[in-house]
């Protein structure tokens, strides 16, 4: 579906994106993490043609991005905005029939996201009438309007009290299952890890981890065990072979396994010592993994 | 660096759309449509334009109307009171018509009983003057036409006197006393209908200024409405800067042309009904002479104002960024004054060739006859080659100037980013 292939792009002397690839799968949602100033917002802007890449190109279906291949994308910029004088539905149907749509199409799509994101009381009211939260949900309809196939959604979740997050999220998971492919920033992993299937991590322009989560876990954190020997201390795993000793506390010992180490030597050390009571095979969260790949 | 998961789900079996895809390929025409629609909506909308257009009718129909009831009195009417001392005074008072040469003021005149009844009458303003003898008895001081008029009068009764004792009489004397009179040869005669035509293009121009003012203005605050709101980086996901901004200019355009043409028949309705004016058949030619020129100048200021908001990124560095272009249209507007004052003089003449004033300043003048036709046609080409410069340099400023929504932005800068207008 989406497709970016190495592209770059500097401002002045920052380098904002340094070769960056990745591709976003019809149904499929990815998450773009990074610290600030990572790139990811370059990135989305170079795909909605807000920005041009220095070098690198933007594939939709296999093609060269165009702007009726943009009018298909539901974009949500890092820096909200809409017409703060304009009626809340005036304003999602004025933005449906900019991607194409028909005016009643418009009319009636405007009506079913205003009630989906439960804003539909505040349907006639002027924008700068809502709270901001309300406002935040209305600048999510405005990207869903039109029933986009791709979705680009900078920082979607920021400024959201909890329960819309859990809204958004709902509806991230009902759009991706409709087959849009969905990208999006966040800070908050434990959302990505939550909504995601891949994640793309850019460290100063660059890609530094990308692909499956799980996959990425395992890959980046190698294998952990956590166990919890009764009365064994945490002298017993000392010495055996492919295995260092990542915390202890008490009886709970996290170890770290070379690719040669058997654990069913560490389970029978472990036995010798006391009794088990835990022995979990642990994989670092994503906030775990992306202190390890991104440079402090 | 790509990596292609290995654990995606298969893409081999997409999942069912629940929304069938309701977009279509658009054109940049149907876009520039849909913004020149939400300009039209959303400002016929607001309240504050509703209050302006009111109370700009409400001066309209003020200015139409008012002359129609006070300009329209009829001739100058006197009264004159003669006192009754014998035969001269009534000669006085039958000669008064005589000399009132076609009937240019109306006199009424009445018999006195004596010069204690002339001078009360006077005195509370029943009368305007009074013979008495050799006297007129005003209150302050004699009325220039009315002094003429009774000169003349006792120049005739005296005449008619001497005639009479010289023993002329009859049609010989009235032949003497009363020649036919001089006949007016106009070399420049008025021609009412480019009067009429003048005077309503005139009118017409301060609104021409005033709409340019104001909707060129709108243009430029609604270019950095959207900066500061950030709509504008929506917008342009899925338009181009130029669609964007030839539909904005558009739109403000066609609100302050539709205006423009309610406030002139307005008051033209308002003025023809209540006398002011009669409408000459120069009214078309008029009316087409201020909506071309409104919709030249109007161009080119908007153009100029989008520039202006293009570099701002706050409405309150609108002020800064617009002043030189509000020096340039106030200058116009003096010239608008030269041309009403003396259409052909120098300055009305130069200030003509000048594209950012002939606006203003062209309808004036070629209302008053003072344009020879190839003038008219050149300095239409003039301004029309300006118009198609400003509105690409305006499109390239705007796409360099839209999407930088911090800070002022010189220039040059605006210019050298214009990546996609």
């Amino acid at each position: 579906m989406l497709e970016l292939r190495d592209v770059s792009r500097r401002y002045g002397d920052v380098v904002a994106l340094d070769g960056v690839s990745f591709t976003v799968r019809q149904g499929q949602m990815r998450g773009l993490v990074g610290r600030n100033g990572a790139g990811k917002t370059t990135a989305m802007r170079i795909v909605l043609g807000l920005a041009e890449p220095d070098q690198g190109d933007v594939r939709l279906d296999g093609a060269p991005i165009d702007d009726d291949a943009r009018r298909r994308i539901g974009y949500m910029p890092e820096e909200r905005g809409l017409y703060p004088k304009m009626r809340v539905t005036d304003q999602l149907e004025f933005f449906g029939r900019l991607s194409g749509m028909e005016a009643t199409a418009a009319r009636t799509a405007a009506a079913r996201w205003v009630e989906r994101l439960g804003v539909a009381d505040r349907a006639g009211d002027r924008l700068d009438e809502l709270s901001l939260g309300n406002q935040q949900r209305v600048q999510l309809a405005a990207a869903l309007v039109h029933g986009p196939e791709l979705l680009v959604l900078d920082e979607p979740f920021s400024g959201l009290d909890p329960v819309g997050i859990d809204v958004l999220s709902a509806v991230l998971q009902e759009e991706a299952g409709r087959g849009a492919a969905i990208v999006f920033s966040s800070h908050q992993l434990e959302l990505v890890e939550q909504l995601c299937d891949s994640v793309t991590i850019l460290d100063r322009g660059r890609v530094v981890a990308d692909g499956a989560i799980p996959e990425l876990r395992r890959r980046h954190g190698g294998r952990e065990l956590r166990l919890v020997v009764a009365g064994g201390g945490n002298g017993w795993a000392k010495g055996l072979p492919g295995v260092t000793v990542v915390s202890s506390d008490g009886d709970e010992v996290v170890l770290q396994l070379d690719d040669g180490a058997d654990t069913q030597a560490v389970l029978d050390g472990a036995r010798a010592a006391g009794r088990v009571e835990a022995f979990t095979p642990r994989s670092p969260t994503l906030a775990e993994l992306f202190r390890e790949v991104v440079q402090p | 660096m790509t990596t292609d998961d290995p654990a995606a789900p298969p893409p081999a079996a997409p999942p069912t759309p629940t929304n069938p895809p309701t977009t279509a390929p658009m054109t940049g025409r149907q876009a520039v449509f849909l913004v020149i629609r939400r300009e039209l909506v959303e400002r016929t909308r607001q309240r504050a334009f509703l209050i302006s257009t009111g109370v700009t009718l409400l001066i309209v129909l003020a200015i139409a109307i008012i002359p129609g009831l006070g300009g329209d009195d009829g001739p100058k009417k006197f009264d004159v009171g003669v006192v009754k001392t014998g035969e001269a005074a009534q000669r006085l008072a039958d000669a008064l018509p005589r000399v009132n040469l076609g009937e240019r003021f109306e006199v009424a005149t009445r018999t006195l009983a004596d010069r204690a009844e002339a001078e009360r009458l006077v005195e509370a303003g029943d009368l305007d003057a009074a013979v008495d003898g050799e006297e007129v008895i005003v209150k302050k001081e004699l009325d220039g036409d009315l002094e003429a008029l009774l000169q003349l009068a006792n120049r005739d009764v005296r005449a008619q006197q001497a005639l009479a004792a010289a023993g002329v009489s009859g049609e010989q004397a009235a032949a003497i006393t009363d020649p036919p009179p001089l006949q007016t040869a106009a070399i420049d005669p008025p021609d009412k209908e480019q009067d009429d035509r003048r005077s309503l293009v005139i009118f017409g121009v301060f609104f021409v200024f005033g709409q340019i003012f104001g909707y060129g203005f709108a243009v430029a605050s609604s270019v950095v409405e959207e900066k500061s709101s950030r709509v504008v980086e929506l917008l342009l996901a899925k338009m181009r800067p130029g669609a964007l901004l030839t539909g904005k200019i558009v739109g403000v355009g066609a609100l302050g042309l539709g205006q423009l043409v309610l406030y002139m028949v307005v008051g033209l309705v308002a003025a023809s009904v209540t006398g002011s004016i009669d409408l000459p058949p120069g009214v078309a030619s008029a009316f087409v002479l201020v909506l071309g020129w409104f919709l030249l100048g109007f161009a080119i200021y908007s153009a100029l104002f989008a520039m202006a908001g293009a570099v701002a990124s706050r409405a309150e560095e609108l002020q800064n960024t617009t002043s030189p272009i509000t020096f340039l249209i106030m200058a116009g507007y003096f010239g608008t004054f030269a041309a009403i004052g003396d259409a052909g003089g120098l300055m009305a003449r130069v200030m003509s060739w000048i594209p950012f004033w002939s606006p203003l300043v062209m309808p004036v003048r070629m209302a008053s006859g003072e344009v020879p036709a190839g003038e008219a046609v050149a300095v239409t080409v003039v301004v029309l080659v300006t118009v198609v410069i400003l509105v690409r340099l305006a499109a390239r400023i705007y796409s360099g100037g839209a999407l930088r929504t911090r800070g002022r932005i010189k220039l040059k800068e605006a210019l050298a980013s214009a990546a996609r207008p």
